[in-house]
């Protein structure tokens, strides 16, 4: 094996320059294939992230826990007690790093000229803060400032609809603990900024204030909680099911199916794009080896007349795509860290905010390296073009030394 | 040293030897059994119009095609039911080839032209440049070892090949028109040396030639028609 490897590779090494414009162009097929592959791999994976992060960062974080069927009939009958002390104890341990208590319920928003459905949520504005981003997103008046706080904060667009500002009244109607219409007059003290279908969803006020409302002092309807590491998400939906066994403890992915089914289309994404490259490569290299055996048959029959073997003809061509493969491969790999590197301060996107307002991904998007990728990519690429390349060189070998040596005379 | 074929064993043993090519009405008899032994220490010529045969009974002695009857022994050995691989063994081995021009590797130097049948044989880096450089000094190419043969003249790749055909000390060399892209002056040369060769180092030649320059060294001249040997006379 190594006598043959010593025998053959130089001799291969040296017929992959016999033809350099050819060689060249096989190289750049794969460095451009295995580069695209990569680059793409990075940019959708940091889109990915960078939607996702954002969309958990607005309200679902990495989890939440909910009362049994609250989140199948999301009304007053479906709310929970505050967090009891295991709870308690469970949701303040290292594995989560934030935590919060809402009320969440159905509600009708009002304006002198409209109404609307919203959903409306009392929240503990200390805790938001550290753990939401609509705080960050007001853009005019203020946020909330305690539990207490008995104004509202609403959306840009929703505002709009209702045609009403900052410093105005809207009127809040939702079904109380009685089943009662209860409805209260506050003032709108903030308008946020976030995508259109947030905006036109939510509406927040002070918990307690809430809770006094709607005749549920000391209810809540979930708890988000955000964990330091994604890894570690399944130990700790596992530790909180324990602590709270009869709530309803769930993960990102199946509360938001949207962002769980995207994450999941980027993948696909990745792979689609990753056999349309491998297509494409096989299809460069099928047609180069084709081309490369063909013009050097003569010279396979006067190896074979000299001695050498069938299968030295075929290991002499597989290692011919082997090298050329592995060096467009190597480049391609270099080319990929280069643009990630050149590209690590993001790709600005605010040309296109608006489409991807829909993402939620923000205006710039930061490529993210994936080492496993530029092992699995790689060999993939490699060792398909090695494949596909035996065909040729199969045929090489079939070939009988007399019929090789015919061919050029 | 001179060595009298008659009084050797054959090298080389054809017992009515066929070769068909095609089938039915287009089939064409390009062997018509043929009988013949080659003798350790030949310097043979064989010669005929184009047609006639030369070059497929070349390529059946050289192991490189299978006839359709009769039987081939190289050395002792019946080529017949041997597998690919054996007889790629067996043409390493025991035969030497010289084709006509251009037939060396194109991105092998003179010498890793040379040393390619050695490398084959697995023997040692030190010993193959000995005797790869050595086979070049005897065809009269010493200086010219790390030229590749772009940069070797017609008649240069010729002694190239010749050095590759005799460097693994083979049994016979095979030589299916060595002469015929060359010039007479070249031709000449080239003549003179395999025919050194044979006469000083006891190398066994079967030359398929039209080239009255390379009949007139022959000391065994074998005339083919239309697959059959016409005559076969021993100077």
């Amino acid at each position: 094996m190594m006598d043959s490897l010593k025998l053959l590779a130089p001799l291969a090494w040296r017929n992959l320059w016999r033809n350099p414009r050819r060689t060249s162009i096989t190289l750049i097929v794969v460095t451009i294939g295995l580069w695209s592959i990569l680059v793409l791999s990075s940019f959708m994976t940091g889109w990915m992230e960078s939607s996702r992060d954002a969309s958990l960062r607005l309200l679902i974080a990495q989890g939440q826990i909910h009362a049994d069927g609250y989140l199948d009939d999301p009304n007053i009958d479906h709310l929970m007690p505050m967090p009891d002390a295991t709870l308690t104890a469970a949701l303040n341990s290292p594995a989560i790093a934030n935590w919060v208590a809402r009320l969440e319920l159905p509600a009708v928003a009002q304006s002198e000229y409209k109404t609307l459905p919203v959903t409306l949520l009392g929240v503990d504005p200390e805790a938001e803060l550290r753990i939401s981003s609509v705080p960050g997103k007001v853009v005019e008046g203020r946020y909330l400032t305690d539990l207490d706080d008995d104004s509202a904060i609403i959306g840009l667009n929703m505002a709009k609809r209702l045609k009403t500002a900052l410093g105005r009244r809207i009127i809040l109607m939702v079904t109380d603990a009685d089943g009662a219409l209860a409805e209260r007059s506050f003032d709108v003290v903030g308008l946020f900024d976030a995508d259109v279908g947030f905006e036109d969803t939510y509406v927040f006020t002070g918990r307690n204030l809430m809770q006094s409302m709607v005749k549920a002092e000391g209810k809540i309807a979930q708890i988000a909680f955000e964990i330091p590491e994604e890894e570690d998400l399944a130990p700790t939906l596992a530790s909180l099911r324990a602590a709270a066994p009869g709530l309803d403890v769930r993960a990102w992915r199946k509360l938001s199916l949207l962002l769980g089914a995207m994450d999941a289309s980027m993948a696909i994404t990745v792979y689609i794009w990753l056999a349309v490259m491998m297509v494409m490569v096989s299809i460069g290299i099928i047609n180069t080896q084709l081309m490369a055996v063909f013009e050097r048959i003569h010279e396979f029959g006067l190896l074979r007349a000299l001695g050498l073997k069938p299968g030295h003809v075929l290991a002499l061509i597989t290692l011919e795509s082997m090298l050329l493969i592995g060096v467009g491969v190597l480049i391609g790999m270099l080319a990929a860290v280069l643009t990630i590197l050149a590209l690590r301060g993001g790709i600005d996107l605010s040309a296109f905010a608006k489409a991807l307002e829909a993402f939620q991904s923000g205006d710039t998007i930061y490529m993210l390296f994936l080492p496993l990728d530029y092992v699995i990519f790689p060999l993939a690429v490699w060792g398909i073009g090695v494949v596909v390349a035996l065909w040729p060189a199969w045929r090489a070998q079939k070939i009988s030394p007399v019929e090789a040596m015919r061919h050029a005379t | 040293m001179q060595h009298e074929g008659r009084d050797m064993k054959p090298i080389v043993s054809c017992k009515g030897v066929t070769k068909i090519f095609g089938k039915g009405e287009l089939a064409v008899h390009a062997l018509r059994g043929i009988d013949l032994d080659i003798m350790e220490g030949d310097f043979a010529t064989l010669a005929g119009p184009s047609g006639s045969g030369k070059t497929t009974l070349l390529n059946m002695i050289g192991a490189l095609d299978h006839p359709s009857g009769g039987e081939v022994m190289i050395d002792g050995q019946p080529l017949k039911g041997m597998k690919k691989a054996a007889l790629s063994d067996l043409r390493l081995h025991k035969i030497g080839f010289i084709f006509q021009a251009y037939n060396l590797v194109p991105v092998l130097s003179a010498r890793e032209n040379v040393e390619f049948v050695l490398r084959l044989l697995r023997i040692d880096p030190a010993k193959r440049h000995q005797r790869a450089d050595a086979a070049l000094a005897e065809v009269g190419l010493a200086g010219m070892e790390n030229r590749r043969p772009s940069a070797l003249s017609g008649g240069q790749q010729q002694r190239v090949a010749i050095a590759r055909a005799l460097v693994a000390r083979p049994r016979i060399v095979l030589a299916d028109e060595p002469t015929a892209n060359l010039d007479s002056g070249t031709t000449a040369e080239l003549v003179a040396l395999m025919s050194r060769l044979n006469r000083e180092s006891g190398v066994t030649f079967l030359i398929g030639t039209h080239d009255p320059r390379v009949m007139s060294h022959s000391k065994r001249h074998i005339e083919m028609t239309d697959g059959q040997i016409d005559s076969d006379t021993r100077s």
